[in-house]
Parts: C-alpha cells; sequence; structure tokens
C-alpha cells in the first residue's frame, strides 16, 4: 500500500528538522507509537506501535533504521516490526522530503506500507484506511505540535 | 487452536454490565459465537473471560408492542426468519434474514451479536437504518436507546460503551401504505454492497423515503441527501431522480477498494440497487 502525504508547517525548516530528530517529541506525534529509544544516534531506534481497529489490536515492537539523510532536505528511513502473539508483521519504507515555501516548510513524504500475516484476514480495505487515518492523525499532530511552539 | 479462558455467567443484564466495568477489555460477551470464536480461534484476539450471555431470560423474544416490533437481541437469525410476527409486519427483514450467511451461521448466530460485532459486510444493521429501528443498550444504571443511524461507528466499532450490553432492537411498526426493501449483490462469501430503501406510499407520492447503505464501507450509513431528493415526490418524478440518488448514496457508503470490488464499481452497484430496491417496492 502506497500513500502519498503533504504538510505545510508556518516554521522554519531548520525547526522542522530539528524536530524531526528530537525523538521523543517527533514518536509522541505517531499515533499509538511509545516507549521510543535511540538505538544509535541518527541511525537506529525502536519503539512499539500499538494500533486498534474495533476488538483487533496488535503491537509491533519497530526497529526503525535511518537509510538515508540529507541534511534539512530528505531523510528515507525503514519500520518493520513483528508481533508474534497475532502473528503477523508490518513494514514501512518512508521517504521525507522537506522544502520552503515562503514562511512556511513543506513536508511530503511516501510511506509504502506492507501488513503481512493474520492480521491481513481483516481486509486489505480496512487495513489501508487505517493506515491512511493513522498518517493523517500524525501529520496533523506534527503540524499543531509545531506551530504551537513559537 | 481456542486458547484457554473463564467463562462467566451471569443471569441478568446488570451483572453482565458489571462483569464488563470490572474486567474491561479482558473481557467480551459471547452469545451466537459465530463471529467471535472464529477470530478468537484464528488468534486474532484472545480474551481471559468469556461472558456467557445465552442464558439471560427475556432476551429471545419477538413481540409487537404500542406500535413497534421489539426483537430480543439474543434472538437468532433462524428465528428472525422464521418469525410470524416479522412476516407479517417486516418481511423486508425476513427476507434479509433468509440471506444471512448460511443455514449453520442462522442456527447459531444471533441478530445482537451480528449487530455489536458491527463486521463492515453484515447485512442487518443497513435495513434497520432505514427502517428506523432504535438499539435499547442496558448497564447497571439502566436502559438507554440508540438510534440505529448512530449505532455503527466505524469497522467493527459501535457506540456502545464498554460497560454495556445490546438488548433489543426496536422497529416502529410500518404503517398500511409502508413498503421496504433491502438488496445486496457480491460474489464473495460476504456482500459487496447492500442498499435499503424504506418509504410510504401515499397515492402517486412518496414520503418518508429512508435510505441506507452497507458492506461497500467501513459501516452502514443513512444517505440523508438522497432521502431528501426522492421525499414528497411523484413516483414518475422519484423515478428521473433515481439516477441521481444513487450517484449521492455511492459516494456516502464511503466504498473501499477490496477484493469485494473497486470503490467505483461498488458505488455503481449501490446506485443499480437503489433503482431496482425503488422499483420492487414502488410497482
Amino acid at each position: 500500500m502506497q500513500f502519498e502525504k503533504q504538510v505545510e508547517i508556518i516554521a522554519p525548516r531548520e525547526k522542522v528538522w530539528k524536530f524531526i530528530w528530537d525523538i521523543d517529541r517527533f514518536i509522541a506525534c505517531v499515533p499509538g507509537c511509545k516507549d521510543a529509544k535511540t538505538v544509535e544516534d541518527g541511525k537506529r531506534y525502536s519503539a512499539v506501535m500499538v494500533e486498534k481497529v474495533g476488538p483487533f489490536k496488535v503491537e509491533f515492537p519497530t526497529t526503525i533504521e535511518v537509510l538515508e539523510r540529507d541534511e534539512l532536505s530528505h531523510i528515507k528511513a525503514q519500520a518493520s516490526g513483528a508481533d508474534n502473539k497475532i502473528g503477523s508483521r508490518m513494514k514501512i519504507d518512508l521517504d521525507v522530503n522537506l522544502r520552503e515555501q515562503d514562511n512556511k516548510t513543506v513536508v511530503s513524504f511516501v510511506a509504502g506500507v506492507d501488513i503481512l500475516g493474520k492480521l491481513a484476514a481483516l481486509g486489505h480495505g480496512i487495513i489501508k484506511r487505517k493506515a491512511d487515518q493513522v498518517l493523517d492523525e500524525f501529520a496533523q499532530a506534527v503540524k499543531t505540535t509545531l506551530e504551537g511552539d513559537k | 487452536m481456542l486458547k484457554r479462558f473463564r467463562l462467566e455467567e451471569p443471569e441478568s443484564a446488570a451483572e453482565v454490565s458489571e462483569l464488563l466495568g470490572r474486567f474491561g477489555d479482558s473481557a467480551k460477551i459471547y452469545a451466537g459465537g459465530t463471529e467471535l470464536l472464529l477470530a478468537m480461534k484464528e488468534g486474532l484476539v484472545h480474551y481471559e473471560r468469556l461472558i456467557n450471555v445465552k442464558k439471560l431470560k427475556g432476551l429471545s423474544e419477538i413481540a409487537g408492542e404500542n406500535g413497534t416490533i421489539k426483537i430480543g437481541a439474543l434472538c437468532t437469525h433462524h428465528q428472525l426468519e422464521t418469525s410470524p410476527v416479522l412476516q407479517q409486519t417486516l418481511p423486508s427483514l425476513v427476507k434479509l434474514e433468509q440471506n444471512v450467511a448460511n443455514v449453520r451461521v442462522r442456527q447459531a448466530g444471533s441478530i445482537g451479536g451480528n449487530l455489536c460485532f458491527a463486521e463492515p459486510h453484515a447485512d442487518p444493521g443497513t435495513l434497520l437504518m432505514a427502517l428506523g429501528a432504535t438499539m435499547v443498550a442496558e448497564k447497571s444504571s439502566g436502559p438507554r436507546e440508540i438510534a440505529a443511524a448512530d449505532f455503527f461507528v466505524d469497522a467493527y466499532e459501535t457506540s456502545l460503551k464498554a460497560d454495556e450490553l445490546l438488548t433489543a432492537i426496536r422497529v416502529p411498526a410500518p404503517g398500511a401504505n409502508s413498503r421496504s426493501a433491502y438488496l445486496k449483490f457480491g460474489y464473495l462469501e460476504r456482500p459487496s454492497v447492500g442498499v435499503a430503501m424504506a418509504l410510504t406510499l401515499d397515492g402517486p407520492v412518496v414520503n418518508e423515503v429512508k435510505i441506507a447503505v452497507g458492506c461497500a464501507g467501513p459501516a452502514p450509513r443513512r444517505v440523508a441527501e438522497a432521502e431528501a431528493l426522492l421525499n414528497a415526490k411523484s413516483k414518475d418524478e422519484a423515478v428521473r431522480l433515481l439516477p441521481q440518488a444513487g450517484a449521492i448514496a455511492g459516494r456516502a457508503s464511503e466504498a473501499i477498494s477490496d477484493l469485494h470490488g473497486a470503490q467505483d464499481y461498488k458505488e455503481h452497484i449501490v446506485g443499480v440497487l437503489l433503482k431496482r430496491a425503488f422499483n420492487s417496492i414502488v410497482s
């Protein structure tokens, strides 16, 4: 599943870039994400992603690996995790781009999300919708946090 | 394989509510089990406790009372499809129930369980919405009624509170000129699209038009905009407006592209079924 999102943040690019690497504040914007830890600064992080669709809950202990990093403009990362209780795996390939536009920073990201295993029994449509909601909430939370933080 | 769980056997709705309040997410109500046990066997969900409500008294009856038909939440689909009260008053619901899943599910599955599990591809919620039904939810402090249109929140999510038990469905008894229909279409085990329509025929004019769509999206939805378009129109005028109403209903279905069909395909089918539903009840 491929998702493309864009969010305009009224804040300078340096500030947005710094925020992305402030792992605790950044992870707080990802719905259902907790216990963020830095494994290797700037390269590898870990967190637990908890998502829920009605009575179905998944908990993915997730490793986030930063694959590419161009200062102030681009990040390529991969997050992967498995819920052994339910027997499901997920992988997210994330491409984030930052550019300046007037007094705003435009953050656009492309996320390739793969969910494998029993969770897929819920149906592609339901999972896609959930992933879309999570990404929208995330984009909104980043905007609110940065803009509220004058 | 089914993991071990404790079985609670309360004797009243208040007791069920108390157990739900006490054990929270680790407990789940168990009635017919046709959805719940499948999900548990698959390992998609696990509960430490199942609260067996099958022995609760007074929740398995269907009766007409003061202009309302009250359907106990524990009634099986089979009870609904064979109920003389429903055959007389709500033939569209009987027909729907005759076509729910298969005979094994209809024998064991309850209407309450079907509604509370809120599986997106379930049939009854959509028609109940068009029939203007209300859900009776009980907890220790007493009952409350939820309009069917407000009951379904999202896929697998209802507006029931964590400590509430659905005890009955109340459907207003249709008047002599009222008509309703539920049509569905699909090529997999569960339907791709379901459309329900109810209206009153006052001579050549259609009134009290109610339209609901289900299965295509995450949860059944009432389509007030399409209802307003057709309401108080002559039959002929309504027929002319049906394609427009169908397009509105298609969009309102929040159709999701999946194995059951692409979004635009499902939206198109909503329009086709709406037209057929109208023709079947008006002609």
